[in-house]
């Protein structure tokens, strides 16, 4: 039973499970098929792009960028598809390459100049979008190919291609964290860098493969994101870095590093998603819903953290002799 | 003097509970003016609880706290130090980028509404570090200063607070002999001067020297009051685990075998200059210097941790080269690091994780972790080494020092590790774990390691020894075997190091 509590899965998967009820309490429209399909498009993005920024929370890092690297990659291979002729597989390969390139120039900078990794993705969160507007002369380009939107929109078995994706990235990601070699360093090195590296592990590698893997998903985020609305924009992806930090958070990835669950991440990111989602069913209008989002967020870490003080709360106390309050004494010392 | 005399501070009854686990049960204890109370007993005992307590850190389930004769509540560390609580803690308590002045007066900086009087207040850290003789400049950046004067440093804090009690947890750890004498002669000064002074340490020699009554603690309780305790280490010790310790230090020496480990001359930017010797197989050769004289930072070379500017070193008879931590663990040599918590563990994994940390290529299968694999070698590690069985799933954090200690020292068995260099093995560890470790240092010579030992406690070093290197200034300046120096020996190597700063 304790060790049941103990997982780091079940708080934010309550989380998850509470805020669905409060939505449903709210409006019948939550459990519609479209709502849900609807839900699951709107997920999968966010999901996607926060495991990179799990991963690169565990190294005791953070990661600014993958709202900017995505309007750039959507840029990217629209053009390619558009513009430049490229065959349509061989762009999202590259789209992917790029973006894994990019995560590499994030990870080169931090681990190896020794940058720290909030410096070096502010700018990156600056440059990439600056980046984007290089192409097209800025403009976004629209109806890149008939290809494109089928990736997002597509079903197999009645169910959307993107919850394929979400459940295969996210296994990979819980089998690299968990089960490879990598996984275990990325940990190491989040939970304390000296001790890693005394360990023999090569810290700068761990932390530069973090950000690849970052780099990488916020490819994936990108091709999605694409396919969506088919079509490349330098606009596209503006704070999904926060609620992919935020999805992180909730779902218990500790900023100092080296705790969490990759996993939990998925929790955070439907949690985040819901709380959306039943605000706009409810017609809240979007400045209330950022405020509900930014509430979410302290009331997800503050319990994470108060959890001692609260079970004490919780739980029946003996109560100590009384005693004086100090009050009287207080005044005899200097 | 009646029993009621120069009572500042008095304990009666404590119990506090972490959830099942009773960590001080019925604890009672007298704090007098003029008197230095030692408080001792094994990891776990409950003493960190006890004092926790009395500096307002923790809230006992039951018990009265007396000031003065007259019940109090501590319900926070501010309240504590309103009433003249003052504590050394092990940790320290300075902010590195501050003046030693700033730090004196840290909370409390002298001058009006928003003006700091910084001048006022370096003068009156001059005269808190004159009344206690301590030879600290008060414009020095902490950050800037070595170890012990930090500590220094940190005492000079605690008692410039007006303290009617002052605790000192551990104060000797980064401490070399000239220093802990210093800062022993302080103590008793300010003994002297009607302080109550409660002293919390693992060396027992230095408690039983100091301390003019000793409180012993074991499982929670006290078991010997301050009245009963007599002042020698083995009636200490006796109560302290509750039987006799025959044998302090079970030194077996063993047949020195062919050389094992060759250092030629080597030198690094972090303070090694030139540093040649030997080490065959089965010996421990251990390296006496203070703190700053380059013992470590040898043992920082021979790792791959700063790079050698020149010299080379021979595993076998064969030259390695060493870049990086991972080279020295490859040509098997194993760093048990000075500082459990910021080198050596990692308190978000568990005891198994913990262990197989530095070679996890052993169950490496490419694309996967052999998970059963790695429970295997840990779960016999755990059984070899005698440590706590819970330790294999729990996270490290809520496991004793000595058994976190035992853990790291399955970590470098797990590499398979020749050569072991032991960083102050024992510092901070109880007794019962103090014997594992130097039972297992016989083990590891009988089984034709070798063994650097680096240790600032003489008897120790001393006694586990087969040669003692003294290091000063970056070198060696003299090996001899260990049954040929004398703790003045090891003394007037310090005594040079302070002539030459």
């Amino acid at each position: 039973m304790r060790r049941w509590l103990a997982n780091p899965l079940v708080g934010p998967a309550i989380a998850t499970v509470v805020v669905a009820l409060l939505v449903m309490s709210t409006t019948d429209r939550f459990l519609d098929a479209g709502n849900l399909n609807n839900l699951a498009l709107q997920v999968s993005i966010v999901a996607l792009v926060a495991i990179g920024s799990t991963a690169v929370i565990f190294i005791g890092g953070i990661d600014l960028s993958p709202g900017s690297m995505i309007a750039l990659l959507t840029m990217v291979l629209a053009c390619m598809l558009k513009f430049w002729g490229i065959g349509f597989w061989l762009a999202i390969v590259l789209t992917l390459a790029l973006g894994a390139a990019i995560g590499a120039l994030n990870g080169f900078i931090t681990a190896y100049l020794r940058i720290p990794a909030f410096i070096t993705t502010l700018a990156g969160y600056s440059a990439y979008r600056g980046a984007a507007f290089m192409f097209n002369k800025g403009s976004p380009v629209f109806s890149a190919s008939d290809r494109l939107e089928p990736l997002f929109y597509g079903t197999f078995l009645g169910i959307p291609l993107p919850l394929y994706y979400v459940v295969v990235f996210f296994a990979l990601a819980h089998w690299l964290m968990r089960y490879t070699r990598l996984g275990r360093s990325i940990y190491a090195v989040g939970g304390n860098v000296n001790a890693a590296r005394l360990s023999g592990i090569n810290v700068r590698r761990i932390q530069f493969y973090a950000f690849v893997i970052a780099g990488f998903m916020a490819a994936v985020g990108s091709v999605l994101m694409a396919a969506r609305l088919n079509s490349g924009s330098p606009n596209y992806g503006v704070g999904l870095e926060l609620q992919a930090i935020a999805a992180a958070v909730i779902g218990g990835a500790s900023l100092v590093g080296g705790r969490g669950a990759v996993l939990a991440t998925l929790f955070g990111a439907l949690t985040i998603t819901i709380v959306q989602n039943g605000l706009n069913l409810n017609a809240v209008p979007t400045s209330t819903q950022n405020i509900v989002i930014g509430a979410i967020i302290v009331l997800a870490v503050g319990i994470d953290m108060w959890r001692g003080e609260l079970g004490r709360l919780l739980a029946p106390r003996r109560q100590a002799e009384p005693a004086r309050p100090p009050a009287a004494t207080e005044g005899e010392k200097p | 003097m009646g029993m009621s005399d120069g009572v500042v501070w008095e304990l009666r009854g404590i119990r506090k509970t972490f959830g099942p686990v009773v960590a001080n049960d019925d604890v009672s204890l007298v704090l007098r003016r003029g008197q230095i109370h030692g408080l001792v007993g094994e990891n776990g005992s409950g003493k960190s609880t006890l004092i926790k307590t009395l500096c307002g850190a923790h809230q006992p389930d039951a018990g009265t706290i007396l000031h003065e004769g007259k019940p109090v509540r501590l319900d926070s560390p501010l309240a504590a130090r309103a009433l003249g609580i003052a504590t050394v803690f092990q940790e320290f308590s300075l902010v590195p980028h501050m003046s030693v002045a700033e730090n004196i007066f840290l909370g409390r900086w002298l001058g009006r509404s928003m003006r700091v009087d910084w001048r006022g207040m370096r003068e009156a850290a001059l005269r808190v570090l004159a009344t206690f003789e301590i030879d600290i400049p008060p414009d020095a950046l902490i950050r800037d200063l070595p170890v012990a004067q930090q500590q220094l440093a940190e005492i000079a804090k605690a008692m410039a607070a007006n303290a009617s009690v002052i605790i000192l947890d551990e104060p000797t750890t980064a401490l070399g002999l000239r220093e802990t004498e210093h800062l022993h002669a302080l103590l008793r000064r300010m003994c002297d001067g009607g302080a109550a002074i409660l002293y919390i340490s693992h060396r027992l020699d230095e408690v039983v020297r100091l301390c003019d009554v000793i409180t012993v603690m074991r499982n929670g309780r006290v078991v010997s009051t301050a009245t009963e305790t007599p002042l020698d280490v083995s009636g200490v010790i006796t109560r302290m685990i509750g039987k006799d310790v025959t044998e302090h230090y079970p030194k077996v020496r063993s047949e020195a075998g062919e050389v094992l480990l060759e250092v030629y001359d080597i030198a690094t930017e972090r303070g090694v200059r030139g540093v040649s010797f030997t080490l065959k197989r089965g010996e421990v050769l251990g390296l006496w210097g203070m703190l700053g004289s380059g013992r470590s930072e040898i043992a920082r070379a021979l790792f791959g941790v700063d790079p050698l500017t020149r010299g080379e070193v021979r595993l076998h008879g064969r030259a390695v080269r060493i870049h990086a931590p991972s080279d020295a663990i490859a040509a098997g040599i194993a760093l048990l690091t000075e500082n459990r918590k910021t080198d050596g563990l990692f308190f978000n994994f568990t005891g198994t994780e913990n262990i197989t940390a530095a070679n996890l290529g052993d169950f490496d299968r490419g694309l996967w972790l052999d998970l059963r694999r790695e429970h295997e070698v840990s779960h016999a590690l755990i059984q070899r080494l005698q440590v706590t069985p819970e330790a294999e799933f729990e996270l490290v954090d809520r496991l004793s020092g000595g058994t976190q200690q035992k853990i790291l020292v399955a970590r470098w068995l797990h590499t398979g590790a020749e050569v072991f260099i032991l960083d102050e093995p024992t510092q901070g560890i109880d007794i019962g774990t103090k014997v594992a470790i130097y039972q297992l240092i016989n083990e590891f010579t009988g089984a034709g390691k070798g063994v650097i030992l680096i240790s600032a406690d003489d008897k120790e070093l001393l006694a586990m020894s087969d040669r003692v290197a003294i290091v000063r200034r970056g070198r060696i300046v003299r090996i001899a075997r260990a049954g040929e120096l004398s703790k003045a020996d090891l003394l007037e190597s310090s005594d040079e190091r302070m002539r030459a700063a």
